[in-house]
This record gives structure tokens, sequence and C-alpha cells, in this order.
């Protein structure tokens, strides 16, 4: 597995304690998890994700992430209506150890409240939660 | 995380090739490397894999009465066992709970060899020497003392003969379960099967993939040398460094057991291995007297495990989170193991493995969970059940056996 500093954390993206990422733009706030969640998973092989249209709260389980290793579930860091889900990873859920902000990314959200975003951790803060 | 764990002497060479390591019965092994688990898992289904196996113990018992403690104390009858054969079983205590599997290999009627799980060395040979009484045998505890690496998969044969002197004599004739060799020349004379520099080696047609192969003994000392010259005698049919990852999911799929995990402190009864009893032919009665069979043929605190396959490469976790759930919603048990089989798939209602003949042209194996449950209730094959884990759940069907046209049994001829 990758020592902390080999991390890919890219800077303009946020944080949640889970290790999800999320990205707004416009409106829309996208999800996915980031690349010390995929590393820990390893071999990503299957990837539940929920229906366009459906909501959550902030804290929701909305899916889950299956590697070879184990399966491990997913948190809404942001209330809101799914917009759009990566269609991609149906066939294709290695996308996610591949290319984890990018080809990899899992939902689209409306958020309720964009402020809720303000509670997530930066790169900064996130890599210091993971030095402990 | 390392700290306090044992190391087998190829444990740098699997670091230096980054792979991902965890604690295993004691030890520091490595879990997959850098190409991942499917791809090992593959390669052994496909051409050929080998495991760093030197965290498994060997123990020697010989002497006049070896004989007398071994078919007392484990679960096979060894008396129709000739030399040059092994044969799988399990050491029991007193309530038939399982102390350990294990391989015993027969050299001779006064030399047995008996290759125990990571860290049970010890404890096993112990065991036996508790239950030796007044026997003529000496009880010898190998651990840290064996190097040991598996080789499996269809071109196993292949690549060894370029790593062995005189491969065509050691491979003539080379059933299943059978061995040659040896890797302590001062106790059992010149060894059959030698390394290409001398190195004496025990090589054993058996392995724990359900797949055509080898498991080699050694002097730990030769084992990193062999293992890298098996990797580049391998390179042309691309063999791969397996870890504990792929050799869990294919020993699953394959219907094999792990010690402690799916058989463990529980009765050695009902279950998918009953051939390691050693039944009469009504299957009412043991054909001997062995530690534990009392408690094994008393009706008391009897559970039923079976296999199981899924309905998808969706998995759930084994252990107590898991809950089995039969058709009246009852909760009937739990999960001993369960692993994706990368190598299989579901089509028109039967299973298929990548090697199966005759598979639709572009048809794309995507996996199939399987492994073990523990219930409460005898159950028939094709009994469908729920694996509920949290608010997952996955469907699972019992089964009699998982990945199809293994090829551990097959005739060697085919191979070389």
């Amino acid at each position: 597995m990758k020592e902390i500093n080999d991390l890919n954390l890219l800077d303009d993206v946020k944080y949640t304690k889970s290790h999800e990422w999320t990205k707004i733009s416009g409106d829309i706030v996208t999800i996915g998890i980031n690349d010390y969640a995929q590393d820990q998973l390893g071999e990503i092989v299957f990837v539940e994700l929920p229906e366009t249209g459906d909501t959550f709260s902030k804290g929701d389980e909305f899916g889950s992430v299956e590697s070879v290793k184990a399966v491990s579930e997913i948190y809404i860091p942001i209330s809101g209506k799914i917009v759009e889900i990566n269609e991609d990873l149906e066939d294709a859920p290695e996308l996610v150890n591949e290319s984890c902000y990018d080809n990899g990314w899992l939902i689209k959200i409306k958020p309720e409240d964009v402020s809720e975003l303000d509670d997530l951790m930066d790169k900064d803060e996130y890599l210091n939660m993971l030095k402990g | 995380m390392t700290t306090n764990l044992e190391t087998t002497p190829l444990n740098g060479w699997h670091k230096a090739q980054g792979a991902n390591m965890s604690n295993f019965g004691g030890f520091d092994m490595p879990l997959w490397y850098k190409t991942g688990v499917k791809n090992e898992h593959l390669a052994v289904l496909t051409s050929a894999g080998i495991f760093d196996t030197s965290h498994m113990a060997c123990i020697n018992v010989t002497g006049n009465n070896s004989f007398d403690l071994i078919n007392y104390c484990f679960t096979r009858d060894i008396s129709t066992l000739e030399n040059g054969r092994c044969v799988y079983g399990a050491f029991l205590d007193t309530s038939g709970h399982c102390l350990d599997d294990a391989i015993v290999y027969k050299f001779s009627d006064s030399f047995f060899m008996i290759c125990v799980n990571a860290g049970m060395g010890t404890t096993i040979a112990l065991h036996l020497d508790a239950n030796k009484a007044s026997l003529d045998v000496n009880i010898k505890d190998l651990s840290k003392k064996v190097g040991k690496m598996d080789i499996q998969g269809i071109n196993s044969a292949r690549i060894l003969s370029k790593v062995l002197q005189n491969p065509e004599i050691i491979f003539a004739k080379m059933p299943y379960f059978t061995f040659k060799g040896n890797f302590d020349e001062s106790a059992l004379g010149e060894s059959e099967v030698k390394l290409l520099d001398g190195t004496p080696a025990l090589l054993s047609r058996s392995g724990y993939t359900g797949e055509f192969g080898f498991e080699i003994f050694l002097d730990p000392k030769c084992i990193v040398k062999l293992w890298k010259n098996i990797l580049s005698a391998g390179n042309e049919y691309g063999i791969a460094p397996c870890g504990l990852g792929a050799r869990d999911s294919l020993r699953a799929g394959a219907c094999l057991p792990l010690s402690h995990r799916d058989i463990g402190d529980w009765k050695f009864l009902n279950h998918p291995w009953d051939f390691a009893l050693p039944y009469n032919k009504e299957k009412t009665d043991f054909t001997k007297k062995f530690l534990g069979a009392n408690a094994l043929l008393t009706d008391k605190d009897n559970s039923f495990i079976y296999p199981f396959v899924g309905d998808s490469l969706r998995k759930v976790s084994s252990g107590e989170s898991t809950q089995v759930i039969n058709g009246t919603e009852e909760v009937i048990g739990k999960v001993l193991t369960c692993a994706t089989d990368m190598g299989i798939s579901w089509l028109n209602g039967d299973i298929v493995s990548i090697s199966s003949k005759n598979l639709p042209q572009d048809f794309k194996i995507k996996g199939i969970s399987c492994g073990f449950v523990m219930v409460s209730k005898k159950l028939l094959p094709g009994t469908i059940l729920t694996l509920k884990e949290g608010k997952r759940n996955i469907t699972a069907t019992i089964v009699t056996d998982i990945r199809p046209d293994r090829t551990a049994r097959k005739k060697i001829d085919g191979f070389i």
C-alpha cells in the first residue's frame, strides 16, 4: 500500500473523514472516493450506486464499493438529490482504482445547502488526519 | 503493524516487490503483489503461479511405533498408505474438535513427515507427544527449519523441468498426492529430487488451489534462489507470484477448507471434507479407533457446513456480522468463508470456469462469490439462502462443488 506521502491528493477537492472527495462545479457536487480509499481497498470489483433522483441526508450511506479484499460503505458528505451516477462503473469498476478523481467518479448531487461543504477538510487538514 | 511478526526467508523479496503485507498466523505475509489478486488468481487457472508457504510447519515422526501414533491421532486411516504417498486429514482433540488440518507424508514405516499450518508446528508436536504414552517414537518439530513454496497451474511441471535435475525421471509416474525426494539427506539418504545446483528437495504433487501443481520443501537457506529461478524459468509462461488473497479465492473455489476458519474448535463432522474421516461404506461407523472418534459418533453439538455460491461476484464478510437466513426468514447460521473466485461465471444456470472448454465466443468471466456456511440444520443442494450483512444481502445457493474443470487430479502426462 502507498505511503501517506505517495498519495495523490488534489488541491481543488474537499475530503471527508470517511475518505470520500467532493468537488463543486456550478450548483452540482461530484463525489468519489479518494486515492487513500481506493489504495486501501485494493482491486475494486463492484460499485453499488443509488438511482438518479434518490435523495439523501448528509452522512447517509449511499452505496458500497467492493474490492477483492473487502466491502466498504460510502457516505454522502452533503444532503441533496442524485442527478447523475457514473454508469461506466457497472462494466468497469476498476476505473475507481485507475482514476478515482476523474473517470472513476461515483455520483453527482444537487445539494440542498452548499454550506454543508464547509465542514469538510482541505488537503492539508485531511493529510493531518491521516497522519494522526 | 509488522512488529513481533515472524518472517519467511522471502519476506525481503516480497517487500522489495511492493507486496501488500499482512499478519497471517503470526507471519508477515504477502496478500497480493502489484498486479493484484485477480491477475494472480487467473494466472494459476491459465498458466502458473507461485506461493511462499514457508510459514507452514513440518514435524518429523520417526521410530518403530510412528504408524501407531499417527494412525491414532490423525483422522485418516493410514494403514494402507504406501511409501512415497501423502494424505490429507486432521488432528482432533477428545471432543472431536479440529486442532489443525495436515498432510502426512510417508517415507517408510518408521519415518513420517507431517505438514501443518502456520504457527501450528509446536502445538501439534506437543499434542503428539502428549498422546505417545509408551510408544517408541521420536517427534521432531521442524518449525522454521523448512523452506516451502508451491507452484500451481497447468504449466507447473514445464517450468519446474527447467530448474530440476532429471525432470523426465521425476515426473514419470507422479500421480496426485505422491511425492519424491527429501530435504534431509543425512536422515533419509540421497534425494531423488535435486535442483540444478544439487540442492535436495521434496517435491509433492499437491497444493491448495485445486489445480495441477506441486509443493516443494527444501533448506530455507536455498528458497530465495529457487523462487527467483522459478520466476525466470516461468517468465515465458507468464508465471505470477501470488499472495494470500489469490490463495484464499482459489482454495475457496476449489472447495477446500482454511484451518481455523472453516474447520476449527467445533466437531469435525458434517462438512464437505468427510473424505478426511475413516468412514465405513455405509457411513455409520469408523474403520479405526482414533482420538476424537467417540465424540464424533455422539449426536451432541452437531452443526453442518456447506459450500455455497452467490449469484454474482458480490460477497459478504465472514464471521458474526453476516447472518445466514433461510426461506422462512429464520437465522440459521453464519458465514465461515466468503471469497470471489474471479475465474468462474454463471452461464445458463451452470457455473463455468475460464478453463472450461467450448465457452461462447466473447463470453466474459465475471467472477462468483463462494465459500462455506455453518448452519444448525441439514440442507440439501440447491437450497437458496440469503446472506445478510447489515443492509447488504446476497443470494446464495447450497452446492456440492464450486469451480468446475479443476486440474489437480488430472494425469501428469497432459502437463509435461
